[in-house]
């Protein structure tokens, strides 16, 4: 019926009758204008702070300044994707440790996956920029961003991983073996490839998550947008309309990867699987 | 540096931490709660207005990065006359992100109970109040457990943007920069500080998990 | 009040009392579908009125107009005399009256059996608790599941879920049922158990809109028959006259396309 394909938010209401349209309506009008009001409230502060100067916005028609930042997030695309790739094959290496059947070998990773899930980025981050130089291990600022980065991501990844493994139904193990396969083929050939498709959704939506963790790049020293924004607010001296700038590009770009992943999961018939992704670092 | 030398020395210390830690976590929770309950009000509300700003509201603050808030507040609003101390900046950000993350778990626990089931309680009579107490919020909230026991651990995890502001007494994030200007680091400051954080989302995800098996809603 | 006692066939006859459905020169569209055309339907105390029909041709959008789970567009509708209202109090105090009982049984699926049942009296007829669970015991013996009180809906058959899904309306002492397709999401041996409820009720007098494509129930329980198509009432007999003898070509077709059945 039509009514199972409606979303739950509009079935909580029924077709409002007379009076409820009344009270939609005026309810509608009283929003609207406590809306206005809000946006020209936070205009007028920026107003009367005079932070809608020319001087603080003029630069941003120079391609120089917009050069400037796009190298940054090209940095920022660089280190974001390096960590995922370097997660992805971590990832799967702590889930098959996960569920291996040697109860030690499981043991030992679920206390590494548990590890890296429940530490900040940041960190690790401190880790890779203040221990590992004191041991004398040469590192550039990209590998300092990076494998830490990369390191919170896979414990997450490894449990995205397992619940994909988890749907893959029984059956199919059966059958390969059943068809003399070994049990590292079947997981390989048969499982994997079949848990990777359920989870592309939600790898995709774990780029996010990584993006986010780069913008402490500023800690290490490595220039990515960020970093970039703080050199042009010392050119400029326009702090507070670069960071509401950069905010916004951060803003659109994670959008932009979570309607993707979005889109993937209903192209595919599966679904985001959420544990834990909202570590917002 | 050894573990006795470095726990006698900043042991207090990082008992302190710990409590700062947490006790931001705590707070930090309690209003991303509260703010994530009004948000998703707003997003169930049959005002369109407010509908899109919920939706608005929860697209900006779960894609923002928490760096990014963090400097607004401590930096571009001082400029626009708005001046919060650094812990308050640390706790509104974490407030603002996580509430649009628990707004999502708090949606997708109403979207679990299906259709049927208020056509079902509308057929007996059942006010819109009662249907909210008695149908939708109880399994909304029941389903949200486990997604809101992640979202705990994660502002916890949050919580670690304290280190990029000056903070007395710091919290185990900023702890470990702290002793490493000071003294020797080496792997144990941070191990200290990493066990403190893991140990505690370890007990979190226990309770969380106890509470979900009490409650958790057959299907 | 109508007088309790009057028999399903007296009711039949024309102006006997205040049907308690009525239905005039009803319509509702969906966009560019006429869902439902001009219809006119009345329901008297004690019948049992069952809506067949293809698929899509409106029968359940009807009987969820009679609750106003669906809206309509013009015409009228009353329940006992009083027209429907549109919304507040004075919608659900009317709905209490009339049980629903849907196709995907609908249960809370937080909420035990028993609470199931009792939540609408101790809620809406502010029932006192004890009393509420004697009742809806009763209830649950009659319809059979008595022993699964104390389990949620998950662990029960769709079969037992439907029974209790009835006992839940029951338990608001409605003037009339509305069955939504009631059987079509149960296993086939699960079918007769949900039937059998709903022969017993017709058996005691309860005033039944059901829409099925059970014909063989059609047959057997109801005063009248109401062949539906494209959101008009096509024609509508006594269940004998026309099963043996359709008018319409519409339902001559439709009873032959379910032969096989």
């Amino acid at each position: 019926m039509s009514a199972d394909t409606i979303s739950m938010r509009d079935a909580l209401y029924e077709a409002p009758g007379p009076k409820t349209r009344r009270r939609i309506v005026i309810g509608t009008v009283i929003a609207s204008i406590a809306l206005v009001a809000l946006v020209a409230a936070v205009a007028w502060r920026f107003y009367i702070t005079g932070q809608f100067a020319p001087q603080y916005w003029e630069f941003f028609t120079k391609w120089s300044t917009w050069n400037y930042l796009l190298s940054g997030l090209l940095g920022t695309f660089e280190v974001a994707l390096t960590a995922g790739a370097i997660a992805l094959v971590l990832g799967v290496v702590f889930m098959l440790g996960r569920i291996s059947k040697n109860k030690v070998v499981s043991t030992i990773f679920r206390i590494v996956i548990d590890f890296f899930r429940g530490v900040p980025s940041l960190l690790l981050i401190y880790f890779f920029f203040l221990v590992i130089p004191a041991y004398g291990i040469k590192m550039s600022s990209f590998w300092m961003l990076a494998l830490p980065i990369s390191l919170t991501a896979s414990g997450v990844l490894a449990e995205v991983f397992r619940a994909g493994v988890n749907a893959v139904p029984a059956g199919q193990r059966e059958a390969a073996l059943s068809i003399g396969m070994s049990e590292g083929k079947v997981m390989r050939k048969i499982i994997l490839p079949q848990a990777v498709r359920f989870v592309i959704p939600s790898l995709i939506s774990q780029l996010v998550v990584v993006v986010k963790d780069t913008t402490v790049a500023y800690v290490v020293s490595y220039p990515d947008m960020l970093q970039n924004a703080r050199v042009l607010i010392t050119n400029y001296d326009a702090l507070v309309s670069t960071y509401f700038v950069v905010a916004i590009i951060y803003i659109l770009i994670n959008f932009a990867i979570n309607q993707a992943s979005i889109y993937v999961a209903r192209r595919s018939g599966t679904r985001v699987i959420s544990r834990n992704q909202e570590d917002p670092v | 540096m050894g573990l006795q030398e470095l726990l006698s020395t900043y042991g207090g210390m990082y008992g302190q931490a710990l409590l700062v830690t947490w006790r931001m976590t705590v707070v930090s929770y309690l209003g991303a709660m509260a703010l994530a309950l009004i948000v998703t009000v707003a997003r169930v509300s049959p005002i369109a207005p407010l509908r899109k700003l919920g939706d608005f509201y929860v697209q900006v603050f779960r894609n923002i990065p928490g760096v990014s808030l963090l400097i607004i507040c401590v930096y571009a609003l001082p400029n626009l006359r708005v001046v919060l101390d650094y812990e308050a900046c640390v706790i509104v950000t974490t407030v603002l992100v996580a509430s649009a993350f628990g707004s999502e778990n708090f949606m997708s626990g109403i979207n679990t109970i299906g259709v049927g089931q208020i056509e079902a309680a509308r057929s007996i009579g059942l006010s819109f109040g009662q249907i909210l107490r008695h149908v939708v919020i109880p399994q909304a909230l029941r389903s949200a457990v486990l997604p809101m026991t992640n979202l705990l651990i994660a502002v916890m995890l949050t919580t670690a943007l304290a280190s990029q502001v000056p903070l007395d007494p710091p919290e185990l994030t900023g702890l470990v920069s702290y002793i490493n200007t000071r003294s020797v680091g080496g792997i144990l400051p941070f191990f200290v500080s990493a066990v403190g954080y893991a140990g505690t989302a370890f007990l979190i995800g226990i309770v969380g998990n106890r509470i979900d098996k009490k409650v958790r809603i057959l299907r | 009040m109508p007088d309790i006692e009057t028999t399903a066939a007296a009711a039949a006859n024309e102006g006997a009392a205040t049907p308690i459905i009525e239905m005039s020169h009803v319509d509702k569209h969906y966009g560019q579908l006429h869902v439902l055309n001009d219809i006119n339907l009345s329901v008297e105390k004690g019948e049992v009125l069952v809506l067949i029909g293809p698929s899509g041709s409106g029968k359940s959008t009807l009987c969820r107009t009679i609750n106003r789970l669906e809206t309509i567009d013009s015409g009228e509708i009353k329940i006992d005399g009083t027209p429907l209202p549109q919304e507040g109090r004075e919608l659900a105090a009317l709905r209490a009256e009339v049980g629903m009982v849907f196709q995907s049984f609908n249960l809370f699926a937080h909420k035990s059996i028993l609470q199931n049942v009792t939540m609408g009296p101790i809620e809406v007829l502010h029932t006192p608790k004890a009393q509420a669970e004697e009742e809806a015991m009763e209830l649950l013996r009659r319809v059979g599941v008595a022993e699964q009180a104390n389990k949620v809906p998950a662990q029960l058959s769709g079969g037992q879920q439907q029974r209790v899904a009835i006992a839940r309306s029951l338990a608001m002492h409605p003037k009339a049922m509305l069955f939504d397709e009631p059987t079509s999401a149960l296993d086939p041996e699960m079918i007769n158990e949900v039937l059998d409820v709903m022969v017993e009720l017709a058996q005691e007098g309860m005033t039944m809109v059901v829409v099925t494509h059970e014909m063989n129930f059609a047959r057997r329980v109801a005063n009248r028959v109401v062949f539906m198509a494209d959101g008009q009432i096509v024609e509508q007999a006594a269940p004998d006259e026309f099963f043996d003898h359709p008018k319409s070509e519409r339902a001559r077709d439709f009873l032959n396309s379910i032969k096989g059945h």
